[in-house]
């Protein structure tokens, strides 16, 4: 392959890399294309709290009642409760870890997009509550006997026929419903529903109204039974028919009295999880060995233990946690041991979810919060506007500054700048595909435009460089060849000590210096590449022996 | 060409007073900490209406009794709330009185932190400053540890580090009084600023001695070391001021536009960056040439 055809490819190869991460970086481009701007408009950069708004927290872990061991189990424990009640909450990729500052254990809660920042705040600080529950039943002293409950619908219905005989000899159906209908739905109406389609009411009140040769306005001469109790029923008016059928009718309801229905329910037995000494997976030793939940308690849980199993045996009880039923076996007998076995069908991985589980709310590290960030939405994305802005304006007076001071030069190395700022926008795009996600907020916004500003230094350095040859008395392309070789050293080792405090940084800062310096990096990583081998690439191809006699197009005045 | 290194004598008295001074600021004033260094909260308020006066704020939160409370209107009809207290409680009894008072207020921004965070904050500066000065002082002997005539390779790196301390110095001074005048506060995002000034203090620096490494090296023996210097000076004065002028261009372009979370970030950057450019002109080499001249006399 001739030099020349080298040239080319590369030309090639860095208009493919221009397009595509433009593309990336700018797919309204081509919004007017949609297959392609569906493809390219995929990566999303991902926003800091402080641009999309959100709340940054930190928890303070007092482990001091903890053994050294088992810290971090517990914080594991904690975060793992604070994961799931953040997931209950609903909000969109929560970030939630731990993290030791000396010997303090912190826990650090990042929400994007929350609403209410307070009530998330409550959520997370509710320390884990497990309790026991027994049963009780509601209602099972209103029971009435069943002679009496006859006898009280014997006389309703005596009712319902004197109402009904006063109505067909002709007494004001209104005014009867008013006084004694027990519909509360239709009572002070007179009685009256207005059109409702057929099929809403019940099947034997619909039968009268359509089946029984009832004319408008008349009234039914019996008593009409349901469920519900007596009807005296009114058909008032019919419109269309079969299936779409619909009808105006009015009725007086004489109520039956049933039984109430006795209600169960758990209510608290004062066995909470901080009588849980500790909770553990075993299995059946007889048989099929199916997972089962053991449970020891402390001596106080214990003798509660004790007294609710005795009073409650062949009855159910319920274990909650956070209010929510975990599960609900039924006593056997009494348990005096402290130790209990909750049977159920577990599988494996639930048995060893529900201790967890347990163990979290018998284990609750107090955690209390001692520094929080919180932005709101708004002002995030006002934010975001302005330094977009200041960023759209530093680049254009760079691009401009260039191309006035090195007219041809600059105008190649504004193209590298572009091709710079589009690679930057594609590389924090595409972090989000890898583990090494990089989050845009503020200050890396603010580095990426300082970066920009450095990034032509290395530009600045060759072609100051490549003037200078030139005056020597060398060819241009001779000039340009020397710039980028004798530039070099002073782009490697200036760049150099930019890393190292940007690495610096990284390591010792927390929120919004990383996010400076991580774009810093990669800024002036990124530009050391594209103000060299791109600008270079592009420099050769388009340079050749024409220039030699037009000096003023690289900035050099005869 | 410009004899750079005759004017040694003004820059040094020029930089000397400023470095002077900035010490001056600093001990009579000190600077002014924000919370992220003294603990407290921070809490951006937004009026529905206009922004209420100080007194008037300060009258609705008298009965919480907040240490160092002080109240600064920003814009958009907001106002900047800060009190030394650190709990989480106390802030939500802040809000709840001001929206009593002013209905239709929203709270922006809460930002509080612990004193035993802020500590921490404060000692892991330290700390990032300390390693970045050691990180560049090593780095800047090993890159010109093969030049040691006439002038030892250390010194290179002593005469980049006055010219960044310097630097640093002047910037820290400029805030001690902005902070004393404008009540305006550094905090962690200061401290990155101040980083990155040596980064970029050094890295202008070290252009210059490349140059005159590369021509002490290739150089005829009959040049003198400070005629040397003088021309790597002028060799490499247009590139350093036009980098300066790019960084520049866009440092301004975020103090302008950038709206107000990075105003003072890039303010800070602003000034370190131009004073930056201007001792790795006029203080770093000329360092090196009174270091030799000391050594021949």
């Amino acid at each position: 392959m001739s030099i020349r055809q080298k040239l080319r490819l590369k030309f090639i190869a860095v208009i493919f890399l221009a397009l595509v991460s433009g593309l990336i970086a700018y797919p309204e481009a081509v919004s007017k294309i949609p297959p392609l701007f569906d493809f390219f408009s995929k990566p999303k950069i991902n926003l800091g709290l402080d641009i999309q708004g959100g709340i940054h927290m930190e928890y303070q872990a007092d482990v001091s009642e903890i053994e050294s061991a088992k810290i971090p189990e517990a914080m594991q424990a904690v975060q793992d409760v604070v994961e799931r009640r953040v997931n209950a909450f609903g909000v969109a990729e929560p970030t939630i870890y731990t993290t030791r500052s000396g010997n303090d254990q912190r826990l650090i809660v990042e929400l994007a997009g929350v609403k209410d920042i307070e009530e998330a705040k409550n959520l997370i600080k509710e320390t884990p509550f497990l309790e026991f529950r027994e049963e009780t039943t509601i209602g099972a002293e209103q029971q009435i006997p069943e002679d009496v409950l006859s006898s009280m619908n014997e006389e309703a219905k005596k009712k319902a026929e004197d109402i009904l005989k006063r109505a067909l000899a002709g007494e004001d159906f209104a005014a009867l419903a008013r006084e004694n209908s027990e519909d509360p739905g239709s009572k002070d109406n007179g009685g009256e529903y207005d059109f409702i389609p057929r099929g809403s009411f019940v099947p034997e009140y619909e039968d009268v109204v359509f089946n029984k040769g009832l004319q408008n306005g008349q009234i039914y001469p019996e008593l009409v039974e349901t469920t519900f109790g007596w009807h005296i029923i009114k058909r008032i008016e019919i419109r269309g028919d079969g299936d779409s059928a619909e009808f105006k009718s009015a009725h007086i309801l004489i109520a039956k009295k049933t039984q109430p229905q006795p209600q169960i329910d758990f209510s608290p037995t004062g066995l909470s999880g901080k009588n849980l000494e500790s909770a553990s997976v075993v299995f059946q030793s007889q048989g099929l060995s199916e997972p089962q939940v053991s449970l020891k308690f402390d001596e106080e849980g214990t003798k509660l233990f004790a007294e609710i199993t005795k009073r409650n045996v062949g009855k159910r009880v319920a274990i909650y946690l956070d209010n929510q039923v975990i599960s609900a076996p039924t006593v056997q007998n009494e348990i005096t041991n402290g130790e209990a076995v909750i049977t159920g069908n577990f599988t494996i991985d639930e048995a060893n979810d529900l201790v967890k589980r347990l163990n979290e709310g018998a284990l609750p590290v107090p955690i209390t919060l001692v520094s929080q960030q919180s932005v709101e939405a708004s002002l995030g994305q006002a934010s975001l506007e302005k330094s977009l802005k200041a960023g759209i304006i530093g680049l254009v007076a760079v691009l401009v500054f260039m191309i006035v001071y090195y007219r041809l030069l600059g105008l190649i190395a504004s193209a590298a700048l572009l091709i710079y700022a589009a690679l930057m926008v594609t590389i924090f795009k595409l972090s989000g595909y890898t583990p090494w996600s990089i989050t845009l907020t503020l200050p890396g916004i603010a580095g990426f435009i300082l970066s920009i500003g450095m990034a032509v230094d290395a530009n600045i350095l060759i072609f100051e460089r490549t003037k200078e040859e030139v005056k020597k008395g060398r060819t241009v392309l001779g000039a340009i060849e020397e710039g980028f070789k004798r530039a070099w050293t002073s782009i490697r080792d200036g760049n150099v000590s930019s890393i190292i405090t940007a690495i610096i940084l990284i390591i010792f800062g927390t929120g919004f210096v990383k996010g400076f310096a991580v774009t810093l990096l990669i800024g002036v990583l990124l530009s050391m590449f594209t103000a060299v081998t791109i600008t270079r690439t592009i420099l050769r191809f388009v340079m050749g022996e024409w220039v030699e006699n037009k000096l003023c197009l690289i900035g050099i005045k005869k | 060409m410009l004899n750079i290194i005759s004017k040694t004598k003004y820059a040094y008295v020029f930089s000397g007073a400023l470095t002077l001074l900035s010490l001056v600021f600093l001990s009579i004033w000190g600077l002014k900490f924000g919370i992220d260094f003294t603990g407290g909260t921070l809490m951006e308020i937004k009026f529905a209406e206009s922004v209420p006066a100080n007194q008037e704020v300060e009258e609705t939160l008298r009965d919480l009794n907040l240490g160092s409370l002080t109240l600064q209107p920003s814009t958009n009809n907001s106002m900047l709330v800060r009190y030394a207290s650190e709990d989480d409680g106390v802030n939500q009894t802040v809000f709840q009185k001001l929206s009593e008072k002013y209905p239709g207020a929203q709270q922006l921004r809460v930002d509080f932190i612990n004193s035993a965070v802020s500590g921490e904050l404060k000692k892991k500066s330290w700390y990032s400053v300390i390693a970045a000065v050691i990180g560049i002082m090593s780095y800047i002997a090993w890159a010109f540890r093969k030049v040691s005539r006439p002038v030892e390779s250390w010194k290179y790196g002593v005469g980049a580090v006055v010219a960044l301390i310097h630097d640093v110095l002047i910037t820290v001074g400029m805030f001690s009084v902005l902070g004393n005048f404008y009540g305006i506060e550094v905090g962690i995002p200061f401290v990155a600023a101040l980083l990155t000034i040596l980064g970029f203090s050094v890295h202008d620096t070290i252009v210059v001695y490349d140059r005159t490494r590369e021509n002490l090296l290739k150089g005829s023996s009959k040049e003198k070391f400070p005629d040397v210097v003088n021309r790597s000076l002028n060799e490499t004065l247009v590139r350093s001021i036009n980098t300066s002028l790019t960084v520049i261009i866009t440092l301004l372009s975020i103090y302008i536009f950038g709206g107000e979370s990075i105003k003072y970030f890039s303010l800070a950057l602003l000034v370190g960056v131009t004073f930056g450019t201007y001792s790795s002109i006029f203080i770093a080499s000329a360092l090196l040439v009174t270091s030799y001249n000391l050594q021949k006399s």
